[in-house]
């Protein structure tokens, strides 16, 4: 009983008041029991959507209270305008400021679900990456709406962002943003479209190594910045990759994501790399992670940024 | 259980004799050499196998030439071979062989045939210093061994005071006490890695099954020259080990300093286990698998067992990292689950036949 948070307190005793009342009710009435209590939200003016794992999802038409299950999902709601509605969200979500202020409900990979049914979401955002499937079903159960975004590359993200929008009535600034976005991604396409691809290894960490596979959005955006990933073929987002095919695979440029969250963690070449030409010719580009480990607005940051590095003439505007 | 008792004394006896010794010293260099030669083998032909193709005929002159000359091999071709692969399997190697050797002589010292650093929590007390190292000293390179030893060796120690209770020890108080303090160190290991960020979650959790990849030129050496050192207190003390096998009191009787030959195989033991998870993770069932097999074709001899099951460690974890390595390249696995995935139906193999 110690793991009682002082703020569930209240709580606990309005349930036990309310089991007493009920008791006497049966006691006193007995039609008392043919009203039995609704915990259910209002579901009158409720509509269906399919999420972007192709569920069927039944929200609400308007959305008071949500939370967010992904650092990048918390960026959009921001981004969308729709950040004042958020009620709870994960020890990953530090941006933007604010957005460190909202209760937090464990994190991405382990929320607690006694803190999520506390704050009483009417829909909670999920990313497919933080495979959550038991603890979605556990919220389905308790009819709390679960919107599960799918985003693998940049289109992929803005697809969310207007998704996101329709779902908490933001269209319009959804629209904006998405519309803003895209048009610093086609200066950057349009800038990098005459250069010759780069060839890049992407390294996510070196001991063990880590890299982007077919599926990473970042994949996507480095294609977009005018290079080409040596591991764009290989299978999953997130391979284990072989120093090996590494070395072999020549790249020209190395990235590494690094500062942001992740302090000062993967600020350096794998060991097997250093002698690759890209390291050898000093083409080793340190870039914030969080903008290419969150399919969020900030991607295009990160585009920008990856542009930066492997073109830097063709960007000198 | 009495005439049991005196049988195997005789035999200790005559074991530790004089002659037979000699004998011994001839049967135990036979064995060593040929394993010696299987393994300097296995090196060379596993150093062809990879997720990249290489010539072999070049990659074999690269190798004889011991890295002098690159035989025709392109530069990438050259880095691969000698500074990726080559020093991944050495390091094989090194592992193998402490965890063999610290696994044959805990298995004489506890006489308990299923005592193993992995299921004795002593990796685990590894695994927690390594961890512990990394969160609180991440940038001191050595910090990593010294505190995977240091784990190792505070493991050990616990372990053996819980197996010893009022009763005296006994084998199944001994993988008791291992069970629990396994479990315990695992918890820990999930408490640290929750602490950490997500980031090194996933780095983590390859790493405690094992993992060869990422090591440093000096961690190699290190592995190296504790898994040559170790194995060789280790077998200077086999003779000692061969009587206690017989029972502590019983082998203190034929003038063996218990006290002391068991703080020495703690000791060496913890050290060769700590500097092989400090590089390489928790690489489970060799230490368990390998002295099983050298005993049913060599004997129980430790003075024949520990260094021949150096040897043979070392051959195994080679060509299990080999597999790792290559089943589903250019993507890795972790070399503790080959190792598992060969080991424990092996194992179970053993049980039955045995």
């Amino acid at each position: 009983m110690l793991l009682v948070t002082p703020s569930t307190h209240p709580r606990l005793r309005s349930i036990a008041g309310a089991a007493a009342g009920s008791v006497l009710c049966a006691f006193v009435l007995l039609a008392c029991s043919a009203q039995k209590p609704t915990p259910t939200p209002e579901l009158h003016d409720a509509r269906q959507v399919t999420d972007e794992a192709g569920r069927g999802v039944t929200v609400p038409a308007k959305i008071e209270r949500f939370i967010s299950l992904a650092p990048n999902l918390t960026e959009i709601s921001y981004a969308i305008g729709a950040g004042d509605r958020l009620v709870g969200n994960t020890t990953f979500c530090d941006y933007p400021e604010e957005a460190k202020k909202v209760q937090k409900v464990g994190d991405t990979l382990q929320p607690s679900i006694e803190r999520i049914l506390a704050l009483r979401p009417q829909l909670v955002l999920v990313s497919t990456a933080s495979q959550l499937e038991a603890f979605t079903k556990q919220l389905d159960e308790h009819r709390i709406a679960v919107y599960v975004t799918d985003p693998r590359d940049l289109e992929g993200v803005f697809r969310s962002i207007e998704n996101l929008g329709k779902l908490l009535n933001q269209e319009r600034r959804a629209e904006e943003a998405v519309a803003q976005l895209r048009k610093r991604t086609t200066s950057v396409t349009e800038e990098v479209k005459s250069t010759k691809p780069i060839k890049v290894f992407y390294q996510l960490s070196a001991e063990p190594l880590y890299t982007a596979g077919r599926d990473s959005f970042v994949t996507d955006l480095i294609r977009r910045a005018g290079g080409v990933s040596v591991t764009s073929d290989v299978p999953e987002a997130w391979p284990r990759y072989s120093q090996e095919a590494a070395v072999a695979a020549r790249p020209e440029a190395i990235i590494l994501p690094t500062d942001g969250s992740m302090g000062s963690a993967n600020s350096e070449v794998a060991d097997g790399l250093k002698r690759s030409p890209a390291a050898v010719s000093g083409k080793v580009y340190r870039i914030n992670g969080d903008f290419l480990s969150r399919p969020g607005p900030r991607a295009v940051d990160g585009l920008e940024a990856l542009a930066h590095a492997l073109h830097p003439e063709a960007l000198k505007k | 259980m009495t005439a049991n008792t005196e049988a195997t004394l005789e035999r200790g006896q005559t074991v530790g004799g004089l002659d037979e010794g000699r004998v011994t010293l001839r049967q135990t260099l036979a064995a060593c050499s040929m394993l010696l030669v299987a393994l300097l083998a296995a090196i060379l032909v596993t150093s062809l196998f990879g997720s990249e193709r290489l010539p072999t005929r070049a990659s074999i002159c690269a190798i004889a030439s011991l890295g002098q000359s690159s035989c025709g091999l392109t530069p990438d071709q050259y880095a691969i071979l000698l500074e990726i692969r080559l020093p991944r399997i050495f390091l094989a190697a090194a592992v193998g062989a402490s965890l063999a050797a610290a696994g044959a002589s805990y298995q004489a010292l506890l006489r308990n045939p299923l005592a193993e650093p992995y299921l004795l929590g002593v990796s685990n007390g590894a695994a927690v210093g390594t961890m512990i190292a990394l969160v609180f000293f991440g940038t001191w390179e050595w910090s990593r061994p010294l505190m995977a030893f240091t784990g190792a060796l505070a493991a050990t120690f616990v372990v053996y005071r819980l197996a010893h209770g009022r009763a005296g020890a006994s084998p199944e108080r001994l993988i008791l006490a291992g069970v629990i303090v396994t479990t315990f160190l695992s918890s820990a290991i999930v408490f640290v890695t929750t602490l950490m960020d997500a980031t090194r979650i996933r780095s983590f959790t390859f790493w405690l099954l094992g993992d060869l990849s990422g090591t440093t030129t000096s961690l190699l050496a290190l592995a190296i020259i504790v898994a040559i050192v170790g194995t060789a207190v280790l077998a200077a003390n086999a003779r000692s080990l061969n009587l206690l096998m017989l029972g502590e009191r019983d082998a203190f009787d034929l003038g063996v300093e218990v006290g002391r030959v068991r703080l020495i195989v703690f000791f060496v033991a913890s050290l060769l286990v700590g500097s092989s998870v400090a590089s390489s993770g928790s690489v489970g069932y060799v230490g368990l698998v390998v002295p099983h097999l050298v005993r049913l074709s060599l004997g129980s001899d430790n003075r024949i067992t520990v260094p021949a099951a150096a040897f043979a460690g070392a051959l195994f974890v080679v060509v299990a990292d080999t597999v790792a390595r290559t089943i589903i390249a250019p993507r890795e696995l972790p070399v503790g689950a080959i190792t598992a995935l060969i080991g424990a139906p092996l194992f179970v193999y053993l049980l039955k036949r045995g």
